[in-house]
């Protein structure tokens, strides 16, 4: 046994373990990343095991609804009436929000003003119009609709039958997800209605927003693309 | 040599493991204890090869065999609802910490002889 065959095999065993000690270091700190590092220890297992847990489900889910998108298809390939079905499942799910959608329309963003301050604003004014609230995303919301909006997502947040728009203290919540400003509104539908509709003198957007510098830009583009609903639909109450 | 050839390895290592793909969480911990026990094998191999009693088998042998075994130990214990890597950790740390003393006083012994040899040298001279 030569000092050169025992040399390298120390080397070869460091070079193991460097390289599972950088990979421990960089898993600890990612973890801490997540869940902080001043909590309770057992507590952030807890958090990261089911987070881990709830990533896995999430994949599998996707996974599932390919496959069962690819059995359809099969089955609808012979088929002229279950063709039409699979048309129709289609245009559906992209109604309901749970399939990516593209198409022409507009994007709106509206962020709080940044340049006032408590002490910068007027006597008789109030700096709460100077923020954008839950109300203004619903009362936006509702007039696209109006104006025949198909698809509406808030900061990637796809509005859907069971969204909800409400405050929550400094944030607002949409799909009970977290959102803030600047928040980009993406409208899928006529652009020309909706960009009439919204910009209309007297309206929400004009009266109510743009004079207090909430209003950072309107564009129409002919290919927005919104993502499907991050969340899952559960229907509890409705006979089937 | 050896020293070299350990730089070397850690060195490359530590290129290789920042641009590997992080593991799951779960996972983290049986790499940490097995981490521990490679350390241990590490610093066991190091000691042996200072005392001239290297031998491949055992060492590779206990490199891989002792971080298996504290693996499965560990899985044993959250199956079980008992710390075991715990105990895992207190043999291997201590051995480590055995290891590192032999190490030290062979170095210290080398470099004091070394002294005395070179004021003997010295001595002689004059």
């Amino acid at each position: 046994m030569n000092k050169k065959w025992i040399a390298s095999i120390l080397g070869i065993m460091c070079f193991i373990l460097t390289v599972a000690v950088v990979t421990q270091y960089k898993t600890v700190k990612n973890a801490s990343q997540i869940a902080g590092t001043n909590i309770n220890s057992d507590l952030k297992t807890e958090v990261l095991k089911w987070k881990e847990k709830y990533e896995d489900i999430y994949s599998q889910l996707g996974k599932s609804k390919k496959e069962l998108e690819d059995v359809r298809e099969i089955a609808s390939n012979n088929d002229s009436s279950s063709s039409d079905l699979q048309h129709q499942l289609k245009t559906l799910n992209a109604l309901i929000g749970t399939t990516d959608v593209q198409g022409q329309g507009v994007i709106i963003t509206i962020s709080d003003n940044n340049s006032i301050t408590s002490d910068t604003v007027g006597v008789l004014d109030n700096i709460n119009n100077y923020l954008i609230h839950d109300r203004d995303l619903l009362i936006l919301v509702n007039e696209a609709k109006n104006a025949g909006a198909e698809a509406i997502s808030i900061n990637d947040e796809r509005i859907i039958n069971t969204t909800s728009i409400t405050c929550d203290g400094n944030v607002v919540l949409v799909n009970d997800n977290k959102i803030s400003s600047p928040f980009v509104i993406k409208i899928i539908g006529s652009p020309e209605a909706i960009l009439g509709a919204i910009n209309r003198p007297g309206g929400y957007l004009r009266n109510d927003l743009e004079p207090y510098g909430l209003v950072n830009s309107v564009e129409k583009k002919d290919n927005i693309s919104i993502s499907k609903y991050g969340g899952v639909i559960n229907y509890n109450n409705i006979e089937k | 040599m050896i020293i070299l050839a350990i730089c070397v390895g850690c060195v490359l290592g530590a290129i290789i493991g920042i641009n590997l793909p992080i593991i799951p969480y779960t996972f983290s911990s049986y790499l940490a204890i097995s981490i521990v026990a490679a350390l241990d094998s590490v610093f066991g191999g190091i000691t042996s090869t200072l005392n001239g009693k290297f031998n491949f088998k055992t060492f590779v042998s206990g490199f891989f065999g002792n971080a298996i075994l504290s693996i499965l130990l560990t899985y044993l214990g959250e199956k079980l609802n008992v710390d075991i890597y715990i105990g895992a950790i207190v043999v291997f740390v201590g051995r480590m910490f055995n290891n590192l003393g032999i190490i030290r006083r062979y170095y210290i012994d080398k470099w004091s002889q070394n002294g005395k040899e070179k004021v003997n040298n010295v001595e002689k001279r004059n």
